[in-house]
């Protein structure tokens, strides 16, 4: 049976190193991939969007991404939404601590008291995430192709790299042609292959499944989702034919 | 190389893993401790977002980058940014001249993180001085 890994949330923090509230951002963006949310979340380095590949770039088009900001520049929100794809949410860390003592020294590291906001902002953090799955599982559910689900990466790594995309890898990418233009859609091979397992028919009803299950790994922009259906289903009839050789 | 007033030393953003954890701490000793009146750091992010404030005040001043994996991230979007780029420092090559040390916690950097960090500032404070100095 194909599988692919669970669905997780990336979260983006800015890197923050000039303020203390960018420190926030890091800590409690790791205490969500540590601690609270470890098997649901990842996470990857705002500046690989531009140092790294095409993997890398893809980063916010294969997971819902929550950007996590230190001050109201938005670099995380703005660096994604440039160089790799639109953000699911955003917290600002500024405005989520508003009214509270931010110490300039937490720049360099957080004390108790530092490290108490870090772990609101985290449980703040954490909370969107169950949102985010939450409405995802609940949107796709009636037409979902079952897909087996991993609980683990697919690669064997220490607990604290599988959380890091750049080392963890995503989801493999499989290349269509989606009117007229070659799009990467992470997880295809398997969500055709199950679909073939599971006996379905290249018809209309598994088209629309096909799409909704696409849908749960990769962003699809609005207003073209019958033009991806329609794709879908032709590679989905190219792999009955050939299987059926 | 002509003289300079200061330096902006860069850690990549690091998040995901050990090294970068060490980069930063180790630019925040030079810019903090060791090199207070002559080097300064920046927001990579910033960088990142395309940031025009941020760019402009790259000109003409010597970036150093202390990156904590093969990516090179700081280094990279320093060149991108069109900066300065006046030395490259990687934490692997101090680690592999320490290797007695092995850091944990990308979180809250552990002890011998603190150690590598310290090592690291060292090399980027003679980094500082050299290109403040014109060398």
């Amino acid at each position: 049976m194909p599988d692919i890994p669970r669905k997780k949330v990336g979260i983006v923090s800015c890197s923050g190193e000039e303020i203390p509230e960018g420190t926030i951002s890091r800590i409690a963006t790791r205490l969500v991939l540590e601690k609270l949310r470890p098997e649901d979340t990842v996470t990857i380095c705002l500046p690989l969007f531009l140092a790294g590949g095409q993997e890398e770039r893809a980063f916010a088009r294969s997971y819902p991404t929550i950007a996590v900001d230190g001050c109201p520049k938005l670099c995380a929100k703005h660096g994604t939404e440039r160089h790799s794809g639109q953000v699911t949410d955003v917290i600002v860390v500024s405005e989520l601590l508003n009214g509270q003592e931010i110490k300039p020294g937490w720049r360099r590291s957080l004390d108790g008291q530092g490290m108490r906001l870090a772990e609101q902002v985290a449980e703040a953090i954490a909370g969107r995430v169950d949102s985010i799955l939450k409405a995802t599982h609940k949107e796709v559910e009636p037409d979902l192709i079952p897909v087996t689900i991993q609980d683990k990466a697919p690669l064997s790594r220490p607990a604290q790299e599988q959380t890091c995309a750049c080392t963890a890898q995503g989801l493999p990418v499989m290349r269509i042609d989606v009117g007229g233009v070659s799009v990467g859609l992470a997880g295809l091979t398997a969500i055709l292959e199950q679909a073939y397992a599971l006996g379905k028919k290249p018809d209309q009803v598994t088209k629309t499944q096909l799409l909704e299950t696409v849908k749960v790994y990769n962003y699809i922009p609005a207003g073209t989702e019958a033009e991806y259906a329609e794709a879908l289903l032709r590679e989905y009839a190219a792999l009955c034919r050939r299987k059926e050789r | 190389m002509s003289a300079h007033d200061k330096a902006i030393v860069i850690p990549c953003s690091g998040i995901g893993k050990v090294f970068g954890s060490v980069g930063r701490e180790a630019t925040y000793i030079v810019v903090d401790e060791l090199r207070p009146g002559t080097a300064e750091t920046l927001c990579l992010s910033l960088l990142v977002m395309g940031d025009q404030e941020t760019v402009e005040r790259l000109r003409g001043v010597p970036c150093i980058a202390a990156d904590g994996c093969p990516k090179a991230c700081a280094q990279k979007n320093i060149e991108l940014a069109g900066g300065m780029s006046a030395a490259s420092l990687r934490v692997v090559d101090t680690y592999k001249a320490h290797r007695e040390l092995k850091p944990e916690g990308v979180t809250v950097l552990d002890e011998s993180g603190r150690k590598l960090a310290r090592f690291l500032s060292q090399e980027i404070a003679s980094a500082v001085d050299r290109v403040v100095a014109g060398r």
